[in-house]
């Protein structure tokens, strides 16, 4: 599903160059369920961008479902990834002024993946699938920490991405809202998503199929 | 179903409802002023061509002193003539008060039904009038203080008084509005008790009109000087004396060239204000894209592509300018309507009945839609294009304040006080929509202070060019009198205390081609007087040894470039053609052309000996308008007391008056404009002082925190919008300069054929700083309040 090659990524910062990822070769087979750790630093939200097209590296390749991505142009990215991956922030990030529902239509409504006709019974099961379909028509801002999490991670789904990717999920939430939402995402890889989680939880860790754990850039087991 | 990113689009509209508002009405302001604009000429002009185009104007028209229906035939037959028709008129003053005569320009009227040329129709009342009756223009009755109904006195040339009964109104087309010119256009019939003639259809022996159209190149002012010139010589060579052609600018209304100055600097005014309002609404869209960045990023993140971004913010635009549409359309109509309608009364228009411009709702919601996406598209494709790492990892947050060196300095600055140093901080904090803020605030100052500074130039200008006329009075008498008769009449008056009587003539002057074309005034002022001292541009005044010496005006090199000093100014009078060396060129306010010559020059031209005159001009005791006015109904007495015909008597301060009237249209004019550019330069600096508040909410809230109380923070506010205003007013003097020059130089070049001289007034540039402080206190106002409600937990765990 993921093939990561010297993989490379050097930001210039008012300090000077630096490295935060240093020629990681990674492999992420279909169905598997990654669980990425290491100290703040390491260089994990660099590797999960990598694998989300959201950044690119500045050497090495990375291609994921057979695509190359660093052959995909601005737009072609853009459309690539709302229809391969699903992305799940810390901060849940969802837009303030759509509600519940809205939100997991904005995915499908960028990406036309889904017929227009299905689109909102399809929202509506992934807010019943994350337990939240009380809640579609609510703000953003009425909802708990937890339920705006699992808003994001329906969104994430919207378009039935065969990869989810998710950057510290549960880094503001209680630790039993944290359990729920690992326990989703086990879900998901059982039904064949490949998930791809950056954490420090142990939960997450144990409940993941391997672990990957970065050191200064590095793979180191 | 509406798709979730037009939700958001709506959402994000109504979520910021004061920053929304804000961006509505500038918008609002630029199609507002658009749409009035446009809708004044669309209404207007097609009235003005059509009303115009249907009076058939005369092409040229000839003052000769009797003439025949043989001859009106002959005219006709002139190579070039297409019609003519012949008018008796007769020049007579009517009563508009005691002792007060005014100007009656009496049109007799063959036939009311079968007019062929410079044709009027009925408006009110009787028509045709019966022979004790008169018709006035519409315009007129205020001038002649009368209503339909009412009895109007008429003093004939000859002294013979009659009066009329005001039978009714004409609309004259053609005609300037009486108000304007000050006389009174009147019309009755052929069998009118005001003729001296009876029902003689053959012969007309009384000063008549022969009025002209031409039959090829009616728009060619040569060709028809052309024909008008043979229509004179058919004229002369049957025993007629011509004494005056008149050629006006041909397919034009009297007045089109001031309106059309007027729609030009209305249109500069009105495209500036939109642009400003568009470029304002582009910066208002910046800062909520700076807001949104990473919203942007994680739309990037589920799948959106640049396009789809930008198409979002795009569509936010587009929203506000359809809202604002919505307001400025109806708006913009009225006024448009309104201002249409009071352009008209100046050219004694109607526009009632003008059918409505569909082309301008059209081009009102092209332009409203499309100048704001145009100018939004720049920001919103740069913050589409944004990566979304840049977005989410806060790769674009702004630059800490310090890290240039006039922030340095300015840090530096501690011996201020410090709430003020805090504001100045804040001020120069975001130097980009600060160099807005302030831009768009001076240009409306600028604006301001200029329409003050044209006003302020044109009073200058009227005023020092009356003080170079010191005479009160001006008399013009129907007939030539003995100088010692009307001497010892006039200083019998107690408040006279002194009178000099200069010749003069209009005589025609001969242009490059050797051709005698215009008329222009002679005036032989005494060489030693005191009354009359021009100003020169080239050359010398007249002085007490100069014989033959002349000073032309620039309204007569304007009329002939060539002319100059040491050059000759060549005329054509009474069938001779007299040259006069040039000395001077003067400096004057009117466009009409004016030859002033040596006394003895003017006396020898005129075939007079000095000893009769037609014309006295009076210095009175008291220079006030009562005096003036005092004096000039006793002189009227006297002068008819002793039997002696007044043509004409004129105060200056009248005409001066008049002059400065104009100023009156002027300043509405350029002040709305101005009004416009200021209301959106206001708007500016609400929205500049509303968003560093949203920005700094989390600043507010740890200043509240350490306790600064609301008031302190509000005064803050408060501090930093008048700043913003006064640092506007400085950049408002400089750019007044320039605008104020250019509009100077295009009214007076649309008045007076000159530009006005350069003036800034310190008065305008006062009231400015006092209406900037008022101004930046009261766009200061919202912002202030919301910054002084802020909830300091809530401000604390603002994003």
């Amino acid at each position: 599903m993921i093939t990561l090659r010297d993989v490379t990524k050097t930001y210039d910062t008012p300090a000077g160059p630096f490295t935060a990822l240093r020629a990681i070769d990674l492999d992420v087979r279909p169905g598997e369920f990654v669980a990425v750790v290491g100290r703040s630093g390491s260089g994990k939200s660099t590797l999960l961008n990598m694998l989300a097209g959201i950044d690119r590296p500045s050497a090495g390749s990375v291609a994921v479902g057979g695509a190359s991505l660093k052959e995909l142009s601005h737009d072609r990215l853009a459309q690539w990834r709302g229809r391969t991956v699903g992305v799940v922030f810390q901060f849940f990030q969802l837009l303030p002024t759509l509600t519940a529902l809205e939100n997991v239509l904005l995915p499908m409504d960028f990406c036309g993946v889904i017929p227009a006709s299905q689109r909102r019974a399809r929202a509506l099961e992934l807010l019943k699938r994350v337990d939240v379909p009380e809640q579609a028509d609510k703000l953003p801002a009425a909802l708990s920490g937890g339920q705006q999490q699992r808003v994001a991670i329906a969104r994430a789904l919207a378009n039935d991405p065969p990869l989810i990717v998710a950057d510290e999920p549960t880094g503001n939430l209680d630790s039993a809202t944290s359990e729920a939402i690992f326990r989703l995402f086990g879900e998901l890889a059982s039904q064949g998503k490949t998930v791809v989680l950056v954490t420090h939880e142990r939960e997450a860790v144990s409940g993941a199929m391997r672990t990957v754990t970065l050191v200064d850039g590095r793979v180191a087991s | 179903m509406i798709a979730p990113r037009w939700r958001k689009v709506l959402r994000d509209v109504l979520e910021r409802p004061g920053r929304s508002a804000l961006a509505v009405l500038a918008l609002s302001a630029g199609v507002f002023e658009i749409g009035a604009l446009l809708y004044k000429y669309a209404v207007l002009q097609p009235v003005l061509t059509t009303m115009y185009e249907k009076t058939r104007p005369a092409s040229a028209t000839l003052s000769v002193d009797a003439m025949s229906d043989a001859l009106l035939d002959s005219v006709r037959q002139v190579p070039g003539v297409a019609d003519a028709e012949v008018r008796p008129v007769v020049m007579a003053r009517a009563q508009t008060g005691p002792d007060e005569w005014t100007p009656v320009i009496v049109n007799v009227i063959r036939d009311f039904d079968h007019q062929r040329i410079d044709t009027f129709a009925p408006q009110s009342g009787a028509w045709p009038p019966a022979p004790g009756q008169v018709l006035l223009e519409r315009s007129a009755l205020s001038v002649a203080k009368v209503k339909i109904g009412d009895s109007l006195r008429v003093r004939m040339p000859g002294g013979e008084e009659r009066s009329l009964l005001v039978a009714g109104t004409v609309h004259a087309a053609g005609l300037p509005p009486a108000w304007m010119d000050h006389f009174i256009p009147a019309f009755v019939s052929w069998g009118s008790v005001l003729r001296a003639s009876d029902d003689a259809i053959a012969s007309v022996e009384e000063p008549s009109q022969v009025r002209i159209v031409v039959s090829d190149h009616p728009l060619e002012e040569g060709y028809i000087r052309e024909v008008a010139d043979s229509v004179k010589s058919v004229l002369e060579r049957n025993d007629r004396t011509v004494t005056r052609v008149t050629v006006p600018t041909p397919g034009r209304h009297p007045h089109a060239d001031q309106m059309d100055a007027f729609l030009y600097l209305l249109g500069a005014f009105g495209i500036l204000s939109f642009i400003l309002s568009a470029v304002l609404v582009a910066s208002m869209i910046h800062a909520l894209l700076s807001e949104q960045v990473r919203q942007v990023g994680i739309m990037k993140a589920l799948g959106a592509t640049t396009r789809q971004v930008a198409g979002i913010y795009l569509g936010q635009v587009a929203l506000l300018a359809a809202v604002a549409l919505a307001i400025g359309i109806p708006l913009g109509l009225v006024v448009g309507r309104a201002y249409a309608q009071f352009s008209a009364s100046i050219l004694n228009a109607d526009v009632t009945s003008a059918p409505f411009p569909v082309w301008v709702l059209i081009a009102e919601v092209a332009a409203g839609i499309a100048v704001p996406l145009l100018v939004a598209l720049g920001p919103v494709l740069r913050a589409s294009r944004i990566t979304i790492h840049e977005a989410l990892s806060g790769a674009t947050a702004p630059r800490p304040f310090g890290t240039r060196r006039f922030e340095r300095w300015l840090a530096g600055q501690v011996w201020l006080p410090r709430p003020f140093l805090l504001s100045l901080r804040t001020t120069f904090a975001k130097r980009a929509r600060l160099a807005l803020t302030v831009v768009l605030l001076a240009l409306g100052g600028a604006c301001f202070m200029s329409a003050m500074n044209v006003s302020a130039a044109w009073d200058r200008a009227v005023r020092d060019d009356f003080s170079h006329r010191r005479y009160d009075l001006t008399v013009f008498l129907r007939e030539r009198q003995p100088i010692s008769r009307i001497e010892a009449l006039v200083e019998r008056d107690p408040d006279v205390v002194h009178v000099e009587f200069w010749p003069g003539g209009n005589p025609y002057l001969i242009g490059e081609r050797g051709v005698a074309g215009q008329q222009v005034a002679l005036v032989g002022p005494d060489a030693r007087t005191r009354l009359l001292e021009l100003p020169v541009s080239q050359g010398r005044w007249l002085s007490p040894t100069d014989s033959i010496g002349a000073v032309i005006n620039q309204g007569v090199v304007m009329r002939n470039a060539s002319l100059g000093v040491g050059r000759d100014v060549s005329l054509r009078l009474q069938g001779r053609t007299v040259s006069l060396p040039i000395i001077g060129v003067a400096k004057e306010l009117t466009p009409m052309p004016v030859v002033y010559a040596a006394q003895p020059a003017v006396y020898a031209a005129l075939g007079e000996d000095g000893t009769s005159t037609k014309a006295a001009r009076i210095v009175t005791r008291g220079h006030d308008d009562a005096s003036q006015r005092e004096a000039a109904r006793r002189l009227e007495r006297a002068f008819a007391e002793e039997g002696i015909e007044v043509a004409g008597l004129q105060r200056t301060s009248d005409a001066r008056q008049s002059i400065l009237d104009h100023l009156v249209i002027i300043y509405a004019v350029l002040g709305f404009a101005s009004m416009i550019v200021v209301f959106v330069g206001a708007i500016g600096l609400t929205s500049s002082l509303l968003l560093n508040v949203v920005q700094r909410t989390r600043e507010i809230g740890v200043l509240g925190a350490i306790g600064a109380t609301p008031a302190t923070i509000s005064r803050h506010v408060w501090l930093e919008g008048v700043l913003i205003g006064v640092l506007s007013w400085m950049l408002a003097n400089l750019v007044a300069a320039p605008i104020s020059a250019g509009l100077e130089a295009a009214v007076g070049g649309i008045f007076f054929k000159s530009p006005l001289p350069f003036s800034m007034s310190p008065a305008a540039s006062a009231l400015w700083l006092g209406l900037v402080v008022v101004l930046g206190s009261l766009s200061s106002f919202y912002p202030a309040w919301r910054a002084a409600r802020l909830p300091i937990r809530q401000a604390l765990t603002h994003a």
